[in-house]
């Protein structure tokens, strides 16, 4: 993507790995002041009296989800640069169960025991030592412990996004979760006064003071504004209704071998039935819009199915195209182009007409004419750049 | 002297947030914790047995590319973690060479507890490829679908076990 500024890129190796220094002086400095270097206080999170994991830590998420993809939707960001951990569902779940409840049991986290030990906690210490342990025995028993290793593996392994997957843009999953929050947290105060009487809590985080509140609030409602305006409900997400274009119209165009038309044909098999002269078949989404994105600028894209159901163009057409539905589809064509009409019981102003219309009918169907002042139908469709290669990509 | 009271939670979670957002947007990706032990091993089993570690199923990708395990941007930033914790703690009068326990508990049954609890995790973490900062917070905020099935399952395991191990903080 171009324009994008981040991930940052750096003259040396040696440069971009200061940078660890200071983040993560950043990262180890929070999570102190935030209570995170004390098991105790970390416990109470899971005896519900102090509930600080579950408020620093999902703040702390949402704050970076929205900043990463916010900037992403401007293209400040070229997520293809950004690592995000790939998914291997099994061992996660496995992992994640395990490590909640030796999470439980040390009192601490891997992060926040590295904070508790600098602290000087010794719990902290031996919590650090163990982690070290550990990470050796599964390091040491993966490769012969057959379940151990197929455990590892198992999951396909590629990065899987959670609004992909729901198939809702980033910002308004990330907005419906700091709304489903900010009840969270609602909730979790509640909770913490509610077990606070039971068990008191080892130190108290201090209470929200009313700037606090108003800042939070504040934000959020700017939050909401600006995923509202820019994630949704983008032209990337409806489809563009057409107008429509009557046969016997594109037949006289064609006869005329007017530039610039290109017919696609969308029935699910173009095979089945003989279609319009010329027309490109669009079963393939991406070679159509590969197809699309290659022609010259005002070109006019006219689409047909059956019976004229396809009314609308998917949202990722290039827009310097003209496009129109055929009225009834083939259905339509056949109708009232193949056809011929009967002179009988017509006006005599109806008669230029329909005589027009019966040469159309027998130009397209094949049968001999007696006038003709047309060519033969024309071999390929469109004129106007029926030849150029598609560019590969699209837009 | 008296330690300075904590943040308030928004407000750290605020500023975690923003140094996890610098740490994508400098960098390229999250936080992490067990990078360093992690290395460490890597090192050491490339002097010791560079064979073996060559062909070890969590290590190889580590020694792959024949620079030192340890010249990563994760392990620098541990070590980050290291000097902001110990900054932290400081200038806030919380440095104290002590265990943090409940009353009903030995010292010793608490660092029982604290070294199985570790090893839990180091193996978790291992299995998992990656921890609570690496997995829960950074690949949450990243949206990854492994690492909220890996976050939600860390909840619901220290919850399940928690009523077990209380005797440690009561």
């Amino acid at each position: 993507m171009s324009g994008a500024i981040f991930p940052l890129t750096f003259p040396t190796d040696d440069l971009r790995l200061l940078t660890g220094i200071l983040i993560g002086f950043g990262f180890g400095f929070v999570l102190e002041r935030a209570g995170f270097g004390n098991a105790r206080k970390l416990a109470g999170q899971f005896y519900l009296n102090d509930m600080t994991v579950f408020k620093v830590m999902f703040t702390a998420i949402l704050v970076a989800m929205v900043g990463l993809y916010g900037l992403a939707s401007v293209g400040m960001v070229d997520m293809s640069m950004i690592w995000i951990n790939p998914t291997f569902i099994p061992a996660q779940a496995v992992g994640g169960f395990l490590l909640g409840i030796g999470f439980i049991m040390s009192g601490l986290c891997p992060g926040t025991s590295v904070v508790s030990m600098v602290s000087g906690r010794i719990d902290g210490w031996v919590t650090f030592v163990g982690i070290f342990l550990g990470i050796a025995l599964f390091t040491l028993t993966v490769d012969w412990v057959p379940g151990l290793h197929s455990l590892y593996l198992a999951g396909s392994g590629e990065v899987s996004l959670l609004h992909e997957v729901m198939g809702v843009p980033a910002l308004v999953l990330a907005l419906v979760m700091v709304a489903g929050a900010v009840l969270a947290f609602v909730g979790a105060e509640k909770v913490e006064a509610i077990f606070q009487a039971k068990r008191s809590p080892v130190e108290l985080s201090p209470p929200s003071r009313p700037g606090i509140k108003l800042a939070m609030g504040g934000s959020l409602a700017l939050l909401a504004v600006i995923t509202l305006t820019a994630g949704s409900p983008s032209p990337d997400t409806t489809p563009v209704p057409l107008a429509s274009m009557a046969p016997l119209s594109l037949a006289e165009s064609l006869i005329e071998r007017q530039a610039g038309i290109l017919i696609l044909d969308l029935r699910a098999d173009p095979e089945a039935e003989r279609g319009i002269p010329g027309a490109v078949a669009g079963t393939d989404p991406v070679a159509v819009e590969a197809l699309l994105s290659g022609m010259p600028e005002g070109t006019t894209v006219v689409v047909f199915d059956e019976s004229g159901t396809i009314t609308h163009a998917p949202p990722d057409w290039p827009g310097s195209l003209e496009y129109r539905f055929l009225e009834g589809g083939l259905f339509g064509w056949q109708e009232e182009v193949l056809t011929p009409l009967e002179l009988w019981g017509s006006s005599l102003a109806e008669r230029e007409r329909v005589q027009r219309q019966n040469q159309i009918s027998a130009f397209f169907s094949g049968a001999a004419v007696q006038n003709s002042s047309v060519a033969a139908p024309p071999a390929m469709m469109p004129a106007g750049g029926g030849g150029k290669k598609p560019k590969a990509g699209g837009c | 002297m008296k330690a300075k009271e904590y943040w308030n939670p928004y407000v750290a979670g605020v500023i975690l947030g923003l140094v996890l957002l610098a740490a994508y947007l400098v960098a390229g990706n999250g936080l992490g914790a067990t990078a360093l032990p992690k290395r460490s091993l890597a090192l050491v089993g490339s002097q010791m047995a560079p064979e073996w570690t060559a062909q070890n199923t969590v290590l190889k990708s580590y020694v792959a590319d024949g620079a030192s395990p340890l010249r990563n941007w994760l392990v620098v930033e541990v070590i980050g973690v290291i000097l902001g914790g110990f900054l932290g703690a400081m200038s806030a009068g919380r440095l104290a060479r002590k265990v943090e326990k409940g009353p009903n508990i030995s010292v010793r049954g608490r660092l029982t507890y604290a070294m199985a609890g570790g090893v839990t995790m180091g193996f978790a973490a291992s299995l998992a490829r990656g921890c609570t900062s690496g997995q829960a917070l950074s690949g949450g905020a990243g949206l990854g679908t492994g690492s909220w099935v890996f976050m939600l399952m860390v909840f619901a395991g220290g919850y399940s076990v928690a009523h077990l191990v209380r005797r440690q903080w009561t």
